[in-house]
Parts: structure tokens; sequence; C-alpha cells
């Protein structure tokens, strides 16, 4: 059978230009110079097929050239050299909202980005309000878009970029964004596409949702593909790699060639986060109430005296949850002796967030906040599946009572009891 | 216990239509009045707005020209001439400013959608042509009211004159917005030619004065197609034949190079944009 999509040899070289030569001026001055360049490859040499009907995910560290990979499929991008050719009409989804315009209505918008995808007015107009009831926007349909909240966009972008019947989906970091419910939703639709023997690429960080939904995932790593297989496996070899390179950062290496040498490097630097559930295992899954533990190490390359690690969770789509510090909680760390890794951890007892996709941020900074040495974000994500049934965000460990009241009290003295 | 979202859980995709001309012709349609209703909402007048700056300039124009200088005292329609060239004029400028940053404005949309990039110019100069369109009806029903307007046989090349117009517009604008994503002083250099093009495209007097100083001057400028078209647009629309004759009776055959000038702006403002097109997507 032919794969829909067919990458053979594909190399990507971004040059990137050492003179400002934006200027017709510029290059009327300097008519002799020839241009100088760093080239940069981001992507060597790669070669996959995705057979009809595949759910593939596509993940690697930031930088690893998956991006661009999705970009040239799309055709935004040239291949430098080898091809990437696909199979039929697609539809791409590199990020949300693209070709909305916030001074338009969501009406207006469903028809501009409609068209975007290749859908005349004609064909739109039966289906708006189908588009704005599945966005869950009805009451909203003539509100600018500059006016509505996140949430309310992504529902949007997520809808329209849904609406064109194509044999291939490309989709960018969608999981990223959205509440639980939502994501619910785009993971409904991505199973229906499935079940109507249509192809998907997923590029995402959210390795949890990787292993429930794909059939095959792909790790990039500058640039060349290290691991092809299924979800679980490549998500294991995934956090080995990162615990690999942690170690190698610990020793003293440039983490797996990161950083060049002549790159200062941060004062306190973050090699790396993991969540580790109740049996010290790396984990990307917790259920509301399991116990938590972020695993922090730090590389400390000078002395500054005592400094101060923070944290904050954020739910996927940006809303802070939660965020605390060594120095709000009184712990003192120290960065002496410099060289050294610094291990920190912080346990959560039990996770008191229901379901959804979150994140963890981390920085490292100077006692009084005023100078930042690292920061990452997101360091770690993480899924909560919500056994109890509770919506919201939080597990509030409320307690319900119901008593009787005696038969004799007249209702309005039971009123005055309760309150 | 388990809360149910609103709305409805599930969304029929709908096929695409199979013309990839149809889809092209959609999306243009779409972005070009996006773009012409984003250009006339959130101020009080609105469309007014655009007929304010090519009245002013008509305005003052007649004063200094007309007026002061006493250009075209042998022609009695010279001030509807005027107000003809200056329309097309306002869009000619206003059409090519805007396109040429129809690419380079577009940096998002270009770096995350998969479209052909044309569009957005083509949806540019038509969103430019929406209003031009609209200043010219609004030009001729006036003029007609007062009789400035004579329309004959000869108007019935004003048609043409219009395409030419807008494949002119259309192949300096492929070529200026994509040359722009690589030169930003292009929009300078833009706007100091065409200073020069105005004067040299006799909008504010008529292109026989230039005959009257100097034939060979005449001829030369009678090459530029903006010239050409306005001076043929006063003749097809205005005329009293041996006071506006066409750019042929002034230049002779040569009258032809503009025509042709045009077509090469086009087809050169086309290659150029195809040959730098797979460019965009990683210089912006």
């Amino acid at each position: 059978m032919k794969p829909v999509v067919a990458v053979s040899n594909l190399t990507k070289r971004f040059r990137l230009p050492l003179d400002k030569s934006t200027t017709l001026k510029y290059r009327v001055t300097h008519w002799r110079s020839a241009s100088r360049y760093r080239d940069l490859y981001a992507l060597r040499d790669i070669s996959f097929d995705i057979p009809e009907g595949q759910f593939l995910g596509i993940t690697g560290p930031n930088g690893c050239g998956k991006s661009t990979l999705l970009k040239i499929m799309c055709r935004i991008y040239e291949p430098t050299r080898g091809t990437a050719t696909v199979d039929g009409d697609f539809s791409a989804f590199l990020e949300l909202g693209v070709g909305f315009n916030p001074e338009l209505t969501a009406r207006e918008n469903i028809f501009l980005g409609g068209a975007m995808l290749g859908l005349t007015r004609a064909q739109l107009r039966d289906k708006v309000d189908e588009v704005l009831a599945f966005a869950e926007l009805t009451d909203f349909a003539e509100q600018k878009l500059k006016n509505f909240s996140s949430g309310m966009q992504v529902r949007l972008a997520f809808t329209v970029a849904i609406l064109a019947k194509t044999d291939l989906l490309i989709m960018d970091e969608v999981l990223a964004v959205g509440d639980a419910s939502f994501q619910e939703k785009c993971f409904d639709t991505f199973n229906n596409y499935k079940r109507e023997g249509k192809t998907i690429v997923l590029v995402s960080h959210d390795l949890a949702a990787l292993e429930e939904y794909c059939d095959r995932v792909l790790l990039l790593d500058r640039g060349q593909i290290v691991s092809d297989g299924p979800a679980s496996e490549v998500t294991s070899t995934y956090h080995r790699m990162v615990a690999d390179r942690a170690r190698a950062a610990e020793r003293g290496l440039p983490a797996g060639g990161r950083r060049d040498s002549a790159d200062a490097a941060p004062a306190v630097e973050i090699i790396s986060a993991g969540l580790l559930d109740r049996h010290e295992q790396n984990t990307l899954r917790f259920d509301t109430g399991d116990p938590m533990t972020l695993d922090i190490r730090l590389l400390v390359h000078r002395d500054v005296g005592d400094f101060v690690c923070g944290m904050a969770i954020r739910r996927a789509d940006g809303l802070l949850v939660a965020g605390t510090n060594t120095f709000l909680d009184h712990v003192t760390v120290s960065s002496r002796p410099v060289g050294r890794a610094v291990s920190i951890r912080y346990t959560i007892d039990s996770l008191p967030l229901l379901a959804g996709g979150y994140i963890v941020q981390l920085s490292t900074h100077d006692m009084s906040g005023s100078s930042i040495y690292d920061a990452a974000n997101p360091a770690a994500s993480f899924h909560v599946n919500n056994l109890g049934g509770h919506v919201g965000l939080l597990e509030m460990e409320g307690r319900w009572q119901v008593g009787r009241e005696e038969d004799v009290s007249p209702p309005s003295v039971a009123r005055q009891t309760a309150g | 216990m388990s809360v149910a979202a609103p709305g409805s859980g599930r969304l029929d995709a709908i096929p695409r239509p199979r013309s990839v001309f149809h889809r092209n012709v959609n999306l243009i349609r779409e972005l070009s009045i996006t773009q012409f209703k984003l250009k006339y909402t959130g101020s009080a007048l609105g469309y007014v707005w655009s007929l304010v700056k090519p009245t002013m300039l008509f305005g003052i124009m007649y004063l200094v020209f007309s007026v002061l200088l006493k250009a075209g005292r042998n022609d009695p329609h010279f001030p509807v001439e005027l107000l003809l060239g200056i329309v097309v004029w306002t869009f000619f400028v206003e059409a090519t400013t805007t396109a040429m940053n129809a690419i380079a404005g577009a940096g998002e949309l270009i770096r995350k959608a998969y479209f052909p990039r044309w569009i957005l110019v083509v949806a540019s100069t038509t969103s430019a042509l929406l209003t031009f369109a609209i200043n010219t009806v609004l030009v001729v029903i006036v003029t007609l009211i007062l009789g400035q307007l004579h329309l004959s046989l000869r108007s019935l090349v004003a048609p043409l004159l219009y395409i030419e117009l807008a494949a002119l517009v259309l192949g300096l604008s492929l070529l200026l917005s994509a040359l722009f994503v690589f030169f930003r002083d292009l929009g300078h250099i833009w706007e100091i030619l065409s200073l020069v093009l105005f004067y040299a495209s006799a909008i504010v007097f008529p292109f026989l004065t230039i005959k009257g100083k100097s034939p060979k001057l005449a001829d030369i400028a009678g090459l530029n197609p903006i010239a050409q078209i306005v001076q043929d647009l006063r003749h097809a629309l205005v005329a009293d034949v041996p006071v506006i004759p066409w750019m042929g009776g002034i230049i002779g055959p040569l009258a032809i190079i503009p025509i042709a000038i045009t077509i090469v702006v086009l087809v050169i403002g086309f290659l150029v944009f195809h040959k730098l097109t797979p460019r965009f997507a990683e210089s912006l």
C-alpha cells in the first residue's frame, strides 16, 4: 500500500546570516563582500513512511527539529535535500487560530479560517451554527475575537481546524492548550478520524497523551530519528535519554553537546526535572490524591552564595495553579561547593489536582529574585486522571453531612441552627 | 456524578471543493473583504476617509495648478480631468504601498499555514480595487450630473484601461512585496520613486503641456504606463478630441510601449515572486 506520507533522506539546513543585510543600501555598499552565514542543520537525512490510517506521534527535546519536519511536510519550508511527499489532501494545524483576525467576530472568523482551509462561504454558511455549538460559543457568535478568553479562542480555532475533511491531519502541540474537557473533545475527534481510516500526525511533548493515542512515535534529537516504534518503547527511550544527559552534565560534560563552550553557563543551571510516583519511578501520569515528588537536579557553575529554587504548576492552558520556592518555605540552598550537582525534591503527599494536563516550571534565582540564573519552561509535564468524577481544578476534600432535624423543631428554627 | 459539557459533541467535517481555483478565488474574496472591512471599521467616518484624501489632494492641486498656475487654461474640462487623474493616482500609490507589506506583514500566517502566497498580494490589490471602484463610480456620477463627462463609443475603451491599470498595479505589487521581504528600505525608495512618477505622469497638468515645451520629452514621458492610462482615460471619458487626444495621437506608434511595459512588469513581477516564494517562510 502506498504510504500517505513518504519522507526520504530529508535534510534541512538553515543559513543564519551573520551580517545584517536586510536593506538594499547594505547590499549596494557591501556588494563586494559575500554574505557570511552560519549553517544550522535542523534535520539530517531523515527517512520514514506513514501508512494510511496511522496515528503517528513525533516528540523530542526542544530544538530537535520536529517543528521543522512538520513545516516541510506542510510545504511551508522547502527541503534542502531529499523529499517529503504527502499523497492527497491534508489539513495542517501548526498554531492556534492562524489566519484569525482579532477584530472580527467569531462568525466572521469562521468564514475566514474556513477559507484558509479551502472551504467556501457557501459551504460554511450552513455549518456556522454547528461550529459555534461544538466550540461552545453559540452565545458569542457576534463577539469580537479579541474579547474572547484564551480558552474560547482555542476552542474556536480547534473547531475550525478540524472542519475540512481531509485524509491527513497534521497538528503541532494542540494538546498543550485548552482545559481537560476540551482536550477530551480533541481526542474524541482524533478517535473519530482514526475510525474513518484517516492518518494523523501529532507533534507533542505530552508523552502520556502520545502513549495513549499513538500507534507509533518518532523520537527526534538533533535533527535525527533516534527512536521509532510503539509509543511505550519510545517514551522510555526518551526518559533514558534525558537521564543520561543529566548524568553527563553532572560529570561536567556539556549536556549532550547542547551548550557551546563560548556560551556562559548560568550560575545555577537546571539540568533535569522528573516526576516520581510513590515507588520512586518516573511517571507522567498521576491520579488525584496520589503522592507526587518533583525531583530536580541543579548544577552550580559559579559561587553565588545562597540561592532560591522556585517551582510553579500551570494548567496546560497557562493558568497558574500553584507556585512556591525554597525561600518562601524557609529552605536554604547553597551554591557551595561550586561544580557539584544539587538534588532538590519537592513532595506533595496527596495531589489535589483534578483531571487535566499540567506543566511544571522551574527557576533558579538569587535571594531577592532580581536576577534569574536559569529557567525551564516547561521543566516537566504530567497528566492527572480523575477517578472520582469531581469536576474543576482542585480536589476540595470537603465533607457532606446530612442529618435530620428533630420532628418537633419548626422549619424556621432549623434554618437558624444550620446558619 | 458527571457534568455534561455544553454543546454538541460531534462535528462532521466538510469535504473541500475539488477545484483549487474555486478555493483560491474564495480565499481571495474572504481576505480582501476582511481587509476592506477592517480598513474602514473602527473610525467613525469609515469609508468617508477614503474619499477625504483624494478630495483634499484634488482641492489643493486644483488651486495650485489650475487656478494659480493656469495649467490647462485652454481646456474647460481640466478640473474633471484632474479629478480622474487623482483618483487613478491615489489608487495606484495606495495599492502598491499597501501590497508591499502583504508578505512581510503576514509573517505569522506564512510561517504557520500553507496556501499559495500570491493570494495575499492579489487580495491586497483586490481590496484596493474595491475602494477604487467605489471612488470611480462616485466620480462618474458626480461628473455626469455636472455635465462634465462625455460618454460615447470612445468610452468603451475605459474598461480596458482599468484592466491595464489593475495589471500594472498587480505586477508591481508582486515585485515589491517579494523584494520587500529582503530589502526593508524598499519602502523609502518606493516613496521617492512614486513622487517622481506623480509629476512625470501628468496627473496635475495636461499631458499636452509637456509636448508644448518639448516634443522629445513628451515622447519619453508618454512611455510611462500611468501617463498613458490617465491620458487615454481622459480621452475616453472627457474628451473634446483635439484638446485631449489619445496617447497615440501625441507620441505616435510609440504608444504601444507603455502597454508592453505593463505586460513586462506583470511577467517580471510574477517571475520574481515565484522565484522568491520558497524563501519567504524562512526569512520572515
